[in-house]
């Protein structure tokens, strides 16, 4: 865990500011989209790592509290007029309560068992949506009402108020994980991650820090959900309960750094940049190119540092601290 | 297995000047030696197709056809009311994804100055990019034929039917078929899915057809065989797929090995495109279908469809004639609006009236907006697969071939 | 009706026995490397696509393909676990995980790249062809795939209770360390079961070309049945696996008749949570990992 001295202090509030004022400087809108992007994924992904990183229970299932969120608030929405903003809410807590028969049932699972009945769950999600279409729209999906500018709707004419909701989520999730890593839970978190048997074995009870920490991570995936809706304007099952969302969410917090505050943040501010270069590079045209150097460059990374991004920028800054060290151990303390 | 692409990770950037340097170098390079100096600045008109992803095949087939489109317009003169300017098409590939498609609709629209938009042919991308469109006051044409696409909008014109219409020329040619038509439908959980079958419940009583069998299924089927099981059981003398190429490949090959003697209708999607011929084989003989374009609607249609089929080994189907189309559609409604300007655009576009020419060249021979966008007289064909190629066979007045009894 | 549900039972034992062959490959690997292969609907693919290739260029039937499909597949997976594998055996389940999605996202976009999204189609003269037991069809492309995939399990069995080799496997599989002190390599054990793996896998590719079109994301339709039938067939546990892939297929045949055409996969994952809820260890389990 990174300690906070004054310079690291200085140095995120300057970051902070430099985030906080790209809608002021960016004007091309789709320089802003690629920005509320990494924002929404990195949120996402901050949410994912508090399962994934930090209790290492791997869940691929995500997307199933993503498009729950989703479609809550839009059928809040839609059928009865009430606002996004209650009803990603609405959404988030509508997500905690599914987490618990989800979790009672996948909990009892260890490692790729976990994985693969958390991949059912969500495609249970997509399947049951897709049957029931009188609940909610079925597989054609439902656009929401254009309202133009309706702040209150969460509705806006600029793509401005958008980057900042979704970055008022990232900062949540990431005061929420500091918090969690801060305390109590956190330690307990990370015992029981490390290794479970263990962990119950001096006393902490396992299912219970796992099944609370469930409830959070869903909840703020919900909020996401809520988010990508009111955006793209748009939502059906393939899309809400999207497997490449759950993936997507743990990809960049393990390229990241998994387990680690920021490093779902740098996972995929480091993804998203790949992507974007090679797009320039190598252009449009043939399907497949991207996507075939993206996952050498994902082998590279789990092959070679494992630990993700921040492991090397932790190692890069333990071996400048220690050759400043070094070099201090060279003064002589005595004449 | 819903369409779940388990490890397949959306790139949701756009091509950036690549594509529209190929556009512009296509469109210099067909004019050749009797290249004009253009004193008119290029018009921009934008297409936005899945060319890569799970529609990748349709959708590099509607690129090859709006670039082609543009070429004929510009070979014609361009927009003589803005001094002969040529038109520029900026192709965005959406890859297939929502999120894509959002982002790129944006891009396309506010990165360039354009006039007019077209695309998507997945209904999902369709009515996202018609969102996007919608808010920023942009016209977009689509051959799309999701219902929802009419509703509470200004600025998306449909000139071809809907799927309403679809389901009812199939309930129409069934009676054909049969005097007392016992349909199955089955139709996968897709939009495209949904959408059309809706329309074959809704309209089948009035049709005077009884539907044994309503069944929507997970669309990418490890085996078509239950499902044929179940059209068996039903009792149906007439089936009704309606999905995209890979399951009906399955369903039409779960037919012959279960020795189905059933009377097939296949819609549209993936049953009028060339692959289906070339996957199915023989068998795909006299299967009938519907479509909302086809090149043996009229003589303008052979025309492009002769040049598309030398260009790229394969007829001109369904999509892509449309889009040719509605190229020729934003052309008019430049023509007349005399300026770049998207309102006016649009604004020319809901006057549209037309009933000679490539733009004219849909069954029914004319477009006419009403104030939903639709085109008043849309109206689908009946196909039929004959010698490996696709002839009109209903209703009469659209008929370029008998029918052939199977 | 009887005969509607007997074919309906036909009907999923013979798509089962693809999941098997799929599904005992992954399951293989569980349970001697320990790691879960996330890629294996690929490698289906690729055998799909060899015995296309075969089949276009020189006219040789799918089912003979398998003599080069098979071999090919087995020395790929050896490659596979020598380069890849052996390199996050130490990690644990994440990167684990996460290198074989990384390997399956590699996979489908250069089978893109090569092969373009276009289906590709066999015909062989079995393609369509049935035979009648009484009232009941049998695809012959099918029940020859069935057949197969049959065989091909039972050679496995055997393999793996009759031979050094196979004895070493399963030994490695119930103890890896214990089975390093009685001298067993690792390496090769582990190169000989993914390289069987793959070639199930190819196996499988091969037997569904006759009657399946094949593009590069057609492996990603078999590999979650297949892996719904791992885990309730107890990761690790072959039998296992091949007697949970018949069960879902019949399973899922069932579903989509009486339930709805729609609902065949809504019954498997249930079929899987009830299990997962009741015997957390698959239906053949011991303790749970």
């Amino acid at each position: 865990m990174r300690r906070f001295t004054s310079r690291n202090t200085v140095w995120i509030c300057l970051l902070f500011g430099a985030v906080l004022a790209v809608p002021l400087f960016v004007s091309n809108s789709f320089a802003i989209d690629i920005c509320i992007r990494i924002l929404l994924f990195a949120f996402i992904g901050v949410a994912w790592n508090l399962m994934g990183g930090y209790a290492k229970q791997l869940s691929l299932g995500h997307a199933a509290y993503f498009g729950l969120g989703a479609y809550t608030s839009t059928i809040l929405l839609i059928r009865y007029g009430v606002s996004p903003w209650i009803g990603m809410l609405v959404g988030g807590i509508v997500a905690m309560l599914a987490s618990l028969p989800i979790g009672a049932l996948c909990f009892r699972l260890r490692g790729p068992y976990f994985a693969i009945a958390t991949i059912a769950t969500a495609q249970v999600l997509m399947l049951l949506f897709l049957k029931f279409r009188d609940f909610a729209w079925g597989a054609e999906g439902t656009t929401i009402p254009n309202l133009g500018d309706a702040p209150l709707m969460m509705q806006f004419e600029g793509k401005a108020p958008y980057y900042y909701i979704v970055l008022a989520l990232l900062v949540i999730g990431l005061v929420v994980t500091y918090c969690i890593e801060r305390s109590w839970i956190g330690y307990y978190l990370v015992a029981v991650g490390e290794d479970e048997d263990a962990a119950e074995a001096i006393g902490v009870d396992a299912q219970g820090i796992k099944r609370n920490i469930y409830l959070i991570s869903a909840f703020l995936t919900a909020l996401a959900g809520t988010f990508y809706v009111q955006y793209i304007y748009f939502i059906d099952p393939n899309t809400a309960f999207s497997f490449n969302v759950s993936v997507e969410a743990a990809l960049v917090s393990i390229v990241g750094g998994i387990g680690t505050l920021w490093g779902p943040v740098v996972g995929t501010v480091f993804l998203e940049a790949t992507s974007a270069l090679l797009q320039s590079w190598l252009g449009g045209g043939h399907g497949g190119v991207q996507l075939t150097v993206y996952s050498l460059i994902l082998i590279a990374v789990i092959l070679i540092r494992p630990t993700g991004l921040i492991g090397i920028m932790t190692e890069f800054y333990a071996r400048l601290v220690r050759s400043g060290a070094a070099t201090a151990k060279e003064v002589p303390l005595d004449p | 297995m819903a369409t779940t692409r388990m490890a397949t990770i959306p790139r949701r950037h756009a091509r950036r000047d690549f594509l529209k340097k190929s556009a512009s170098v296509a469109a210099v390079a067909a004019f050749g030696t009797t290249r004009k100096a253009f004193a008119a600045e290029p018009v921009n008109i934008g297409g936005l197709y899945p060319v890569t992803g799970s529609f990748a095949q349709i959708g590099q087939g509607c690129v090859n056809a709006a670039k082609l489109a543009v070429q004929m317009v510009n070979d014609a003169g361009g927009i003589k009311s803005l001094g002969g300017a040529p038109l520029n098409l900026i192709v965005s590939d959406v890859q297939s994804d929502t999120t894509v498609t959002r982002t790129e609709t944006d891009r396309l629209i506010s990165g360039y100055k354009l006039s007019a938009i077209h695309g998507c042919f997945a209904s999902a991308l369709t009515l996202i990019a018609s969102e996007v469109a919608e808010r920023a006051k942009m016209p977009l044409l689509t051959g799309s034929s999701s219902d929802q696409l009419n509703k509470d909008r200004h600025y998306t014109f449909t000139p071809f039917c809907r799927a309403s219409q679809f389901a009812l020329a199939q309930l129409q040619m069934s009676k054909l078929v049969s005097d007392a038509p016992k349909v199955a439908v089955i139709f996968e959980n897709t939009a495209f899915g949904t959408s059309t079958s809706n329309g074959l419940r809704e309209q089948a009583p009035g049709q005077g057809v009884e539907i044994v069998m309503f069944e929507p299924y997970s669309a990418g089927l490890t085996d078509a065989s239950p499902l044929i099981n179940k059209v068996k059981a039903s009792g149906a003398n007439m089936l009704f797929p309606v999905s995209y190429l890979n399951d009906l490949i399955l369903i039409i090959r779960a037919i012959k090995q279960n020795s189905l003697q059933i009377a097939i209708n296949g819609g549209s999607g993936g049953f009028v495109i060339p692959d289906f011929y070339k996957n199915v084989g023989a068998v795909a003989e006299g299967l009938l279908g519907v479509a909302h374009w086809n090149h043996d609607v009229n003589a303008d249609a052979q025309k492009v469809n002769a040049v598309y089929k030398q260009q790229h080994g394969e007829f001109l189907f369904e999509y892509a004639g449309g889009l040719v189309a509605q190229t020729f559609m934003i052309a008019d409604a430049l023509e007349r609006a005399a300026s770049v300007d998207p309102q006016k655009v649009r604004d020319a576009l809901s006057t549209l009236d037309v009933s000679s020419g490539y733009a004219a060249m849909g069954p029914g021979g004319r477009v006419k907006f009403g104030p939903d966008g639709k085109n008043i007289y849309a109206h689908p064909v009946g196909v039929q697969w004959q010698h490996a190629d696709l002839a009109a066979v209903f209703p009469k007045e659209d008929a370029r071939a008998p029918i052939v009894k199977a | 009706m009887l005969t509607t549900v007997a074919q309906a039972v036909v009907n999923g034992l013979l798509i089962g026995g693809i999941y098997a062959l799929v599904s005992i490959g992954v399951t293989l690997i569980f349970g001697v490397v320990k790691i879960v292969n996330f890629a294996q609907g690929e490698f289906v693919m690729i055998g799909m696509y060899i015995s296309y290739f075969l089949a276009s260029s020189f006219g040789i039937d799918p089912l003979v393909s398998l003599i080069v499909v098979m071999p090919a597949l087995f020395v790929i997976g050896v490659l596979l676990q020598h380069l890849l594998i052996r390199r996050v055996l130490a990690l644990g389940d994440m990167p684990q995980i996460f290198l074989t999605f990384a390997l399956s996202l590699l996979v489908v976009n250069v089978a893109l790249l090569l092969f373009t999204a276009n289906y590709r189609t066999v015909q062989a003269p079995y393609s369509e062809t049935a035979i009648h037991l009484g009232a009941i069809n049998l695809p012959v492309a099918k029940l020859i795939a069935f057949v197969v995939a049959m065989t091909l399990s039972a050679v496995l069995w055997v393999f793996l209770h009759a031979t050094d080799l196979g004895k070493a496997m399963r030994a490695a599989a119930q103890n890896r360390d214990v089975a390093m002190l009685m001298g067993i390599n690792p390496d090769r054990v582990f190169s000989v079961a993914v390289g069987v793996a793959l070639a199930l896998a190819g196996a499988a590719g091969a037997l569904l070309m006759p009657f399946y079109p094949a593009y590069p994301l057609v492996g990603q339709v078999f590999v979650l049945m297949a892996f719904v039938a791992v885990v309730l067939g107890t990761l690790g546990n072959v039998t296992g696996a091949l007697i949970a892939s018949l069960m879902m297929g019949v399973a899922e045949s069932l579903g989509i008749q009486f339930v709805g055409a729609d609902s065949g996969l809504i019954v498997v994952f249930v079929m899987l949570l009830l299990t997962l809820a009741l015997r957390p260890s698959g239906l053949f389990g011991g303790r749970s990992r």
